[in-house]
């Protein structure tokens, strides 16, 4: 089942997609640079990176009419890009630290 | 340096699950295309049998799936006039497809949606209103073929197609191919399309 | 040794052959711009060699150039990082000289049958000898049958090598990729009349190509290039390459799905293909978090500047080309009105420049440096690298542009003609028509110009970069 994006809502779904793709990325960087740096003004913008991710999801459900069997693609987004980066993030230090490895 | 073995984080656990996740993602990709291809062979719901040429191809709006479908009438409409058994129509419409490969007609039009952007798409190009009234398309068609810089309609833009010594006989071949493409059942895809038997909207 | 000339002393067997493919490579890619220039103009004007050199001509050329050229860059990369990988001499190289000159003679027989006879009769004869028409695998199937044979000579070039050498993990990924790569490249080498079957398979060779096993080659590229020339710790790099290859296969293999949206294939691919994109930008996000991690941990020091910064184009082209143009398109419920617009042309250019043309241009840096005997290239170049710098901003500037115009382009065409033109074909040639359109064509083609010119600055360099260059001292360079 399928329900077209209405044409008013064109720009507002290309827009959200390519909002959702970058806050996800800004939203890494900033997590990993609090990480690494521990300036709490980072931690703050990574969340502020996230809340505009879940916005633009929410707008593009809307638009999209993500409803129904699509909740999954929703749901898929928001806890995808939420635990990505930091799941990562913690194979980083975990992989570097199994060798021992200590950086000068 | 105690710290060797956090299982998640070592060398053998991802090598592993590179192959288990690779091989996964694999067979289910493999089950999925045998029951695509079976719901996708010639003479299937989605994808008609080649005869459907003798049929008159129409389009509608299925409210159930939200979007337009092919629909075939019982009665018989066949191409230029002569009715073909499934043996011959497969023929002719193979050799329509190899004369569209032939022609490398991808690198500006688009099939199904895919190929080149040059030129208008060509999935519904049967349904298509430009040529006004079902009684003189196939004649148009023809004579598009044949001499397409004579008989282009570039509505402004100033591409036209350009001759590739089309005969008659493979324009016919052509025609049949895009006959029954157009009933190919592709989830609406155009969308919006405004056939030729459906009046304004 | 000899210092700052080009000398195949400098490099070792392998090497040797991959400066072959390198250098063939750089032809095509030359061939790619100049024929996309041509089909570019006649956008505008239509009349141009018309009915000499048409449109399809150039299309054609333009992008099978482009799928060459790479797997070109992809052979000689995995060339010239072989021997250093195994520790032994590439087990069968004479095969691999061979094989290169087979390809290249097919190559050129090939672009010349689609310059010089560019079509055929309805007859199977035209699809083995001229022109098979489907997109990107236009090439007939006698060509298809000799880029087999390359195929497998290069896979044994890689496997007995691997297998008579030192098995590492990059080696083993390598080898594993090259099976499915080769393997996929069957699945567009028949004829069916059944379109929707011949657009499945199609799918298979094109998406699993250029979304799955090119992926996973440029890992293990980048994998080598860590190691060698940022002394990466292997263990370490090798984890990583795995942990890359289960997102990326995660994701990757079933995001096929979002091509069987429209045509003939049941509705279950919306959902399928929809989850999947959805999760394929994922491994994209994921490597910012890497990046950031070692760039604070370790710091980039290099003595291959060009290198670097074309790997860290790479790193920003693959995430817009692929990751943001890729993704705002990619539902079915808006890719209704895209496909088959210049949207995808617009996807398309960014995709293949960042994700492939960036990171193949930083193997041909590595080359030249080590071609002349290991020189040092960083910033402090006696010219000071302008030729190096303007390449890479024009080439960037020049593919950003292009795909924001077509960007725009295809906006328009997916309202006016789609969503309100009813996909005839007079609402195509209404958006076709329209002054949006035009106009965005007429930027894709100054931005083209633009491109052009930074691809010549870039052979320019290529040329002469290193030549007054001291060698590193420490030289510990592949």
């Amino acid at each position: 089942m399928l329900q077209p994006v209405e044409l008013k809502d064109f720009f507002i779904t290309f827009f959200a997609s390519g909002i959702i793709i970058v806050s996800g990325a800004l939203y890494a960087l900033f997590y990993a640079f609090y990480h690494l740096k521990k300036i709490a003004v980072l931690n703050y913008l990574a969340y502020v990176s996230y809340f505009v991710l879940f916005i633009s999801v929410l707008i593009i459900t809307q638009t999209m009419h993500l409803d129904k069997i699509w909740t999954i693609v929703v749901i898929a987004m928001l806890v995808g890009y939420f635990l990505a980066p930091r799941g990562i993030w913690h194979l980083c230090v975990a992989t570097h630290k199994e060798k021992g490895y200590e950086q000068k | 340096m105690n710290k060797n073995k956090i299982w998640w984080s070592s060398e053998q656990f991802w090598k592993k699950t590179a192959i288990w996740v690779t091989a996964l993602m694999f067979v289910i990709l493999i089950f999925l295309s045998f029951d695509t291809i079976n719901k996708i062979t010639v003479g299937s719901n989605r994808v008609p049998s080649y005869s459907v040429i003798n049929k008159q191809i129409s389009y509608k709006f299925d409210t159930k799936r939200n979007f337009q479908v092919p629909v075939i009438s019982e009665q018989d409409s066949p191409l230029f006039g002569k009715k073909l058994t499934e043996e011959q129509a497969e023929k002719l419409v193979t050799h329509g497809k190899k004369i569209v490969q032939g022609r490398n007609c991808m690198n500006c039009h688009t099939l199904l949606g895919n190929g080149a952007y040059y030129a208008p798409d060509l999935t519904k190009a049967w349904l298509d209103k430009a040529w006004g009234d079902e009684k003189y398309r196939e004649q148009l068609m023809i004579n598009f073929l044949m001499e397409p810089e004579k008989n282009a309609r570039t509505f402004g833009s100033g591409r036209k197609m350009p001759n590739l010594n089309i005969s008659k006989q493979e324009a016919q071949a052509i025609i049949a191919f895009l006959k029954w493409m157009s009933s190919i059942d592709t989830n609406g895809f155009p969308y919006n399309f405004n056939a030729i038997s459906q009046g304004e909207k | 040794m000899t210092i700052n000339q080009f000398n195949t002393q400098n490099l070792n067997v392998g090497q040797k052959l991959a400066i072959k493919y390198f250098s063939v490579a750089v032809v095509l890619f030359a061939a790619q711009i100049l024929f996309g220039l041509i089909a570019g103009l006649q956008y505008l004007q239509p009349d141009l060699f018309y009915g000499v050199l048409d449109f399809n001509v150039n299309r054609t050329v333009h992008i099978n150039a482009m799928i060459i050229w790479m797997l070109y860059g992809f052979i000689g990369a995995s060339y010239w990082l072989l021997e250093d990988e195994t520790g032994i001499s590439i087990v069968g190289i004479k095969w691999g000289h061979f094989s290169f000159w087979l390809l290249t003679v097919a190559v050129i027989i090939v672009v010349l049958v689609y310059l010089f006879i560019q079509w055929g009769p309805g007859t199977d004869a035209t699809i083995w000898f001229i022109n098979e028409g489907r997109e990107y695998i236009e090439a007939p199937r006698l060509a298809d049958i000799g880029i087999v044979i390359c195929m497998l000579i290069f896979f044994y070039n890689v496997a007995a090598t691997v297998s008579k050498g030192k098995v590492t993990g990059i080696t083993g990924v390598l080898t594993l990729d090259l099976v499915a790569l080769a393997g996929l490249y069957l699945a567009g080498m028949f004829y069916t009349t059944n379109i929707s079957l011949d657009q499945f398979w199609w799918w298979w060779v094109i998406h699993l190509w250029v979304e799955a096993t090119w992926e996973v080659l440029v890992g293990c590229i980048m994998a080598w290039g860590l190691i060698t020339t940022l002394g990466a710790s292997r263990k370490i790099v090798t984890t990583w390459l795995y942990i890359e290859v289960a997102l990326m296969f995660g994701a990757g293999i079933l995001g096929l799905g979002h091509h069987y949206f429209w045509i003939g294939t049941p509705e279950y691919w919306f959902t399928v293909g929809g989850l999947f994109s959805a999760l394929e930008p994922i491994p994209l996000v994921a490597m910012v978090v890497h990046a950031v991690y070692d760039s604070g941990k370790h710091g980039f020091k290099s003595n291959n500047h060009p290198a670097m910064a074309w790997l860290i184009a790479h790193a920003f082209g693959n995430f817009f080309g692929a990751g943001v143009w890729g993704f705002m398109h990619t539902l079915p419920q808006i890719n209704l009105y895209t496909h088959g617009t210049q949207w995808t042309a617009s996807h398309g250019h960014l995709a293949f420049f960042g994700a492939y043309a960036t990171i193949i241009i930083a193997m041909f840096y590595f080359a030249v440096q080590k071609w002349r005997g290991g020189v040092t290239i960083r910033g402090d170049l006696v010219d000071s690298g302008w030729k190096w710098k303007w390449s890479l901003a024009l080439l960037n500037i020049g593919v950003m542009g292009m795909t924001i115009a077509l960007l725009i382009s295809g906006y328009e065409q997916s309202q006016i003609e789609r969503a309100i033109g009813g996909s005839t074909w007079l609402g195509y040639f209404q958006a076709q028509i329209h002054p949006w359109f035009v106009e965005g064509l007429v930027w894709r083609q100054i931005m083209g110009y633009i491109t052009a010119l930074g691809f010549i600055l870039l052979v320019w360099d290529l040329l002469t970069i290193g030549k007054k260059e001291p060698l590193e001292l420490e030289s510990k360079v592949a």
